[in-house]
């Protein structure tokens, strides 16, 4: 069944319709919320009230978007509004800490886990716009136009904040001392 | 481990961004995938807390900017509001039309009728001579040729009572003796149209016109 079809089937009030949604974009908006946030937690938080608000306004939807982009607008917002609101918190991906310290040498080559734990570790530390701009671009494999239109940045604006945000995440690895 | 800040094998500054992009997306999806069962709860969750919303939550707008317009709203409303004169300027001597029940308490002496006029738009009424004599007094910002006060008391003659203006401004007066009691008045203008003092007191139409303004004189 595609989106629009579940869509429909839930403005009618079909709670099955809507659970089948959850299920096709939990994963992927949880994986988003997590590495913008960086805490479970917050991410389970954050994502449920991303489902809530788009529950609410599946009457506002317009066809015409694809449901994963209109889900991630609602998503970024509310990652954004998450990140404002507990800006007095510095640490974040505190369980890929724990990876780091328990690697073992790197003398023949960094595993697998080491190196994805110092990546997470280095977005972390970006500015959140720069890492918002860089996962949507890398991670979620999305065009500027369609970025443009999820978050309402002009598109130059965006390819600024990926440059800006490679750059720094270049010297953050350069100079990560593991 | 060594001493020696370890150099991790990612792309430098001359490398690929697309290099970068394939790193961030494979540790992108390194990460287990969540359980269907986290995805029931939240659906379940999420059905809940919906049903369980007050139904006026619906109404309210959630954008925080309009919250804002809102109180902006009300502040220009508050500080645009038209301007009513103060009545107490002249302590129980001049009447104006914003108090809404004007009493004429007997044996009162003339009050100076100039000052409120000049800060009043509207009509004002004044008890002169203590008490029997009142003046009506009409600022207009036109110019007509004749105004006259029509009322109870002269039959809602047209031509009764016709009011002179001053000199120097727009204000129209005419003088009356009227009895204490209840009275209902209205100004013609140029011999067609009907004022009602926005302001003052009025009683409902009773099929001839705009409604009309009530004054009270005295104490039956």
């Amino acid at each position: 069944m595609t989106d629009a079809e579940l869509v429909a089937r839930t403005r009618t009030g079909d709670a099955d319709a809507f659970g089948a949604l959850v299920s096709r974009y939990y994963d992927a908006c949880w994986r988003f919320a997590y590495h913008m946030l960086g805490e479970r937690a917050d991410a389970d938080d954050v994502v449920q009230d991303a489902f809530m608000r788009a529950y609410l306004a599946i009457g506002r939807y317009d066809e015409r978007d694809q449901f994963r982009g209109w889900l991630f607008r609602i998503l970024t917002n509310q990652c954004r509004n998450a990140i404002t609101s507990r800006s007095r918190r510095s640490r974040r991906f505190v369980q890929d800490e724990v990876a780091i310290e328990s690697a073992t040498s790197p003398s023949v080559g960094l595993q697998l886990g080491v190196e994805d734990a110092a990546l997470a570790r280095a977005l972390a530390q970006l500015d959140p716009l720069q890492r918002e701009a860089l996962l949507l671009k890398y991670a979620e494999g999305l065009e500027y136009t369609e970025m443009s239109r999820m978050t309402g940045v002009g598109e130059s604006a965006l390819k600024m904040r990926v440059k800006r945000g490679s750059e720094r995440l270049r010297a953050l690895l350069g100079t990560l001392d593991v | 481990m060594s001493d020696e800040p370890r150099v991790l094998p990612f792309p430098s500054e001359e490398d690929d961004d697309a290099v970068l992009g394939a790193h961030i997306a494979a540790m992108y999806r390194g990460y287990p995938a969540r359980s269907q069962a986290d995805a029931d709860r939240c659906a379940r969750e999420v059905i809940a807390r919906a049903k369980a919303q007050p139904a006026w939550r619906a109404l309210v707008p959630r954008q925080r900017w309009w919250w804002g317009a809102a109180a902006a709203a009300v502040l220009v409303v508050v500080t645009m509001r038209p301007w009513r004169p103060d009545a107490s300027d002249e302590a129980g001597r001049v009447f104006t039309s914003a108090a809404r029940e004007a009493t004429t308490p007997p044996g009162a002496a003339a009050g100076s009728p100039g000052g409120a006029m000049a800060r009043s738009p509207q009509g004002t009424i004044t008890s002169l001579d203590g008490g029997d004599t009142v003046r009506f007094d009409l600022r207009l910002a036109t110019e007509p040729k004749d105004v006259s006060l029509v009322g109870d008391f002269n039959g809602w003659d047209e031509s009764a009572t016709p009011m002179l203006r001053r000199n120097g401004d727009e204000t129209w007066s005419a003088q009356i003796s009227l009895s204490p009691g209840r009275h209902v008045y209205a100004f013609v203008v140029d011999g067609q149209q009907w004022l009602v003092d926005p302001l003052a007191p009025q009683v409902p139409d009773a099929g001839f016109g705009p409604a009309n303004a009530v004054v009270i004189e005295g104490q039956r």
